[in-house]
């Protein structure tokens, strides 16, 4: 188990390897359709200090939060999977989510020396794991606004690094 | 004759079960799943899961945090009394259940066009989020057999309902349908899946014949062809997560229903993610 403190370092990112169990201490940003494209567009505007996000060494969970808990949505729909070449770019180091991604965007996270860490759903689990919790940003979206999350020892296994991944044929054929 | 609380109190009771607990033939599969698991990150992932079901279980929160859409099942003995607003005693059960639980509030605001856009946001109070149209099939003389399904999102996504040419074989139509959840198990991320399988005359014929398949099914009771479909799941390899190993499909659920006079036979597939099915029923009378 490799144990992983927010910010992440970028030396810390080249020793992850495909199949890494890791653990993550510190701060987690959580988004997931609605607030990833939003995200993107502030970066794009060069405006992300507007909300008062710094994305350098951040993890993102594609995840809603409220009361039901957090747990994993599906990484590869166009929001979420379109969002990440952005993210990477401003710096997000792990994208932490659940199936498969496309051979394109496999390429993107190896050029952007960032990686993507599934996790089981198991919400009764995260529970545990949450520290604090509060809106960073987009309110308006309710569950799906940008939740930033303070975490004790959350856990993920390294899906995709360095353009390796363990879904060999992305996209399932 | 049932009362209006007795049928609210109990889809209320159901829904909370549904949503937070595993069934015995759940739990079984899982340790049985544990046992034979070679990969080891796969055999972590599936501990994970059942300790989840277990702290779940005691606390009564729900397993994941996609609550899932509310489906009931019903079953009506012929010669059951009921109140005249049955139904609406069953829809404020699943709202008062989805505020115990809580469900997530994930309903949608707005007229039917900033409904499909999400462009008015979302209800921030769970039980906002409406009933799925109910099913009523015939039950046992004075009996009523309520059964509370949570469908979560993911399966929705890669779920399949289409017409395939029989060719006057079952093994040509469970082909097709293993073809489709080989195809999306990995896409789905949350496996091991439990595919519910569908076969009828129409597509809202097969589509209600595959929840009735995950109302029915037990997970400790296979015929030969749901052992099969399995089987041949497992051998893509995919396993939980798609981290690999030997459990990609912890079992299967089928339900064949009337069919016609035809070249075709329209098949419903829906790869249910791992704490799927979500289900509890009682009977009443």
């Amino acid at each position: 188990m490799i144990t992983l403190q927010t910010p992440i370092d970028q030396r810390e990112i080249e020793e992850l390897k495909v199949g890494d169990q890791i653990e993550i201490e510190g701060t987690i940003y959580c988004g997931r359709d609605a607030v990833l494209p939003k995200l993107v567009r502030l970066i794009e505007n060069h405006d992300l200090d507007s909300i008062g996000v710094n994305l350098e060494g951040a993890v993102i969970f594609h995840t809603a939060v409220s009361p039901a808990g957090i747990g994993p949505t599906s990484s590869n729909k166009v929001e979420i999977e379109g969002s990440i070449p952005a993210l990477s770019k401003a710096g997000v180091k792990i994208h932490v989510g659940k199936g498969a991604l496309s051979p394109k965007t496999v390429e993107e996270l190896k050029r952007y020396h960032s990686v993507f860490a599934i996790t089981p759903p198991v919400s009764a689990l995260f529970s545990d794991k949450i520290v604090s919790q509060r809106i960073a940003a987009f309110r308006e979206e309710g569950m799906e606004a940008l939740y930033q999350i303070e975490v004790k020892g959350f856990p993920a296994i390294i899906a995709i690094a360095h353009g390796e991944t363990i879904f060999a044929s992305p996209r399932g054929g | 004759m049932l009362c209006r609380k007795e049928i609210e109190d109990a889809v209320e009771t159901c829904l909370v079960k549904a949503g937070t607990t595993f069934r015995p033939d759940q739990l079984r599969a899982y340790r049985n799943a544990i046992s034979a698991e070679k990969n080891e990150n796969a055999k972590w992932v599936l501990e994970r899961i059942l300790e989840n079901a277990k702290l779940a279980g005691k606390n009564t929160s729900p397993l994941c945090d996609d609550t899932g859409i509310p489906h009931v099942f019903i079953n009506m003995g012929s010669s059951l009394s009921l109140p005249h607003d049955w139904l609406s005693a069953i829809n404020d059960g699943i709202i008062r259940g989805l505020r115990i639980m809580p469900g997530r509030p994930m309903a949608v605001r707005g007229n039917p066009i900033e409904r499909v856009e999400q462009s008015r946001g979302l209800y921030a109070d769970p039980g906002k989020l409406s009933l799925a149209p109910v099913i009523v099939k015939p039950g046992k003389g004075g009996k009523l057999k309520i059964t509370v399904l949570l469908l979560g999102g993911g399966p929705e996504i890669r779920a399949k309902t289409y017409r395939v040419f029989h060719q006057r074989s079952i093994d040509v139509v469970l082909g097709e349908a293993v073809r489709w959840a080989s195809s999306e198990a990995k896409n789905l991320g949350c496996t091991p899946c439990v595919p519910a399988i569908g076969i009828g005359r129409t597509h809202v014929e097969a589509s209600a014949l595959m929840l009735e398949a995950m109302k029915e099914g037990s997970l400790s009771r296979q015929n030969r062809w749901e052992k099969k479909v399995t089987e041949l799941i497992n051998a893509t390899k995919v396993g939980p997560l798609g981290l690999g190993g030997d459990t990609t499909a912890l079992g299967t659920f089928m339900k064949i229903g009337p069919l016609r006079a035809s070249g075709i036979r329209v098949v419903s597939m829906r790869p249910g993610c791992c704490f799927e099915p979500r289900k509890a029923a009682v009977v009443l009378g």
